[in-house]
């Protein structure tokens, strides 16, 4: 068939290759453009936050990121290699690579802590009951549930099942660990408990972190860079002393919590007819001068209030 | 949204569901390392749902038994109430009420069960484990009903009889050996075979139709609502078409046979 889509060649592993690179994916889903050209990359042991709006496709990214989803366009790949063209057989296989944290936990309803962690060690590896014991205890210890091991999801707060989510990520000592939200619905108390466990792996375990958050605390104390999302891309990607010190509205605006800048009511319209917002952002993938990218946003005559979508509709 | 016409999303949960349960007896392999979850699916379908199973089913031998026989009195046939109360049981009534029955009681919960899953991301969360929601999810299921369907029908069966029999001898007058001397002209083995065969092809459908309705589920707890009402509208409406069906064929080849005889 001459239009089939031809495998990437796989790229050369070098220390410098990113663990993570997103290049021009797009993805469209209901007729709405999720993604938009979206380019990034993540560095091996490195935390990357991505921050933004409700709705403007950060989950969408990481869905594509393990495969759940496909990009209409762009490649995607982890370790060098292209995930967007493999068959499910690769994809199982590369997903292994993966620790995922999703926002509610997602914790089997009919299985207890104990065998939630042990799933994944029980499903691909050989080891012996007892060294599988070994390392859930290891696992559920670290997120300080060892005592609740027992209990089944039903039984326990929103803030354990996602204690308890985490060790089960990172049951098979992933290279790469996602987090949907790691930090929603959770008191102050139990939010930086997590976030000291994300800052743990990163430093202890070297595991490389991809964090989508909104809350800009944790997002400030635990990431090395902060990408900002906006309607498919990122417009501006730093430290978090450049994010928190940004000239970008619509990053000023986040930040801030809507006390500065201003969303761009153009924008706003161009993207709900499915075209692009109103500035470009260029990503220099792997480019550790990049930090600050060069935006280019057009000037909002008149700045009025942000016109955003509800994170919960009633 | 899925703005298909209702003709191509039916045909397309149609496909869905033929191939999942296609997909679900490939995983028969791994029927030993979830043997733990077919053992719970078995209990969940059958043990805990025997005692309505056999309380429907007596009922229903009951009330066919004081129909029956009060048509039978008139002629004064009684003594031939076990010959038709038999038959009905063993080819039609024993399998197809022990369907409507699980599928009223397992088959909504179990589209309800994987709905929640899917909604709260634990098929997700299993995608991205490298676990197959299907070998995990879908065939313990699958497996556990075909299982559990066709034994439910042999005691719902056995007591439908039973019933029928306490109201012969308690309201018609008909003696138990009575009701027997001509109750086995009615189940002859074939028979007895083909209502099992019958009782395993509505398990199957009421599985699988469950599971998919589970694994398609979108939109939280509206979305969960849905997939049990579609379930239980749909496994119905296959039962009773597939009863027709399968009734028909068995005919065919009955007649087929005493030709060739």
């Amino acid at each position: 068939m001459s239009g089939a889509i031809q495998p990437a060649e796989p790229q050369a592993l070098t220390l410098n290759t990113p663990m993570v690179e997103f290049a021009g994916v797009s993805k469209t889903l209901a007729g709405r453009k999720i993604l938009d050209k979206l380019e990034f990359s993540v560095k091996r042991g490195e935390t990357f936050v991505i921050i933004g709006y409700s709705g403007t496709g950060k989950s969408v990214s990481l869905r594509n990121l393990v495969g759940l989803m496909r990009p209409d366009e762009g490649s995607i790949r982890v370790a060098g290699e292209e995930i967007t063209t493999m068959t499910p057989r690769e994809l199982e296989v590369m997903r292994r690579k993966f620790g995922v944290l999703f926002q509610s936990g997602a914790l089997i309803a009919w299985l207890n802590l104990f065998d939630n962690v042990e799933l994944p060690l029980l499903e691909h590896t050989k080891m012996s009951r007892k060294k599988r014991a070994e390392i859930v205890q290891q696992k559920l210890e670290l997120v300080n549930l060892w005592q609740d091991r027992e209990k089944f999801p039903a039984e326990i707060s929103g803030g354990m099942k996602k204690r308890a989510g985490l060790a089960r990520a990172i049951a098979l000592d992933p290279e790469i660990v996602l987090y949907d939200e790691p930090c929603s619905g959770l008191d102050p108390v139990i939010a930086h408990e997590i976030d000291k466990l994300i800052i743990r792996l990163r430093d202890d375990m070297k595991m490389t972190q991809i964090v989508v958050t909104h809350d800009m605390e944790s997002a400030y104390s635990i990431a090395d860079r902060i990408g900002m999302f906006y309607h498919g891309r990122m417009i501006q990607i730093g430290t978090a002393d450049e994010i928190r010190n940004s000239n970008l509205e619509e990053v000023r605006h986040f930040v801030s919590g809507g006390r500065e800048g201003a969303v761009s009511v153009r924008s706003q319209a161009a993207i709900e007819k499915g075209r692009s917002p109103t500035f470009s952002a260029r990503v220099e993938a792997g480019n550790e001068q990049a930090e600050s990218e060069a935006v280019v946003l057009e000037p909002v005559s008149e700045p009025a209030p942000p016109k955003l979508e509800p994170e919960n509709t009633p | 949204m899925n703005t298909d016409h209702i003709g191509i999303r039916s045909v397309k949960g149609a496909g869905y569901t033929l191939l999942l349960l296609l997909e679900s007896l490939g995983y028969v392999t791994h029927i030993w390392k979830r043997r733990r979850a077919i053992f719970t699916q078995m209990h969940v379908i059958g043990t805990q749902s025997l005692a309505i199973a056999c309380f429907f089913m007596l009922l229903v031998g009951m009330v066919f038994a004081l129909q029956t026989g009060i048509e039978f009195a008139r002629f004064g046939q009684t003594s031939l109430i076990g010959l038709v109360i038999v038959s009905a049981m063993v080819r039609e009534l024993g399998p197809w009420m022990t369907a409507f029955v699980l599928i009223a009681r397992v088959g909504s919960s179990m589209a309800a069960e994987i709905g929640t899953m899917k909604t709260a991301e634990e098929i997700d969360a299993l995608e991205v484990m490298s676990i197959n929601p299907v070998s995990f999810v879908v065939m313990p299921r699958v497996i556990g009903y075909a299982i559990m369907g066709p034994i439910l029908t042999i005691f719902g069966t056995l007591v439908g009889v039973g019933g029928g029999m306490l109201v012969a001898y308690a309201q018609l007058g008909v003696r138990p050996d009575d009701f027997l001397r001509f109750a086995e002209r009615g189940a002859e083995p074939l028979d007895i075979y083909w209502g099992l065969l019958k009782s395993l092809v509505f398990s199957l459908c009421a599985a699988a139709v469950a599971c998919s309705n589970g694994m398609r589920t979108t939109g939280g707890a509206v979305g969960v609502g849905r997939a049990s009402r579609n379930t239980v509208v749909i496994a119905l409406t296959l039962t009773v078409f597939l009863n027709y069906l399968l009734t028909s064929f068995y005919r065919m080849v009955k007649r087929l046979v005493a030709g060739l005889v």
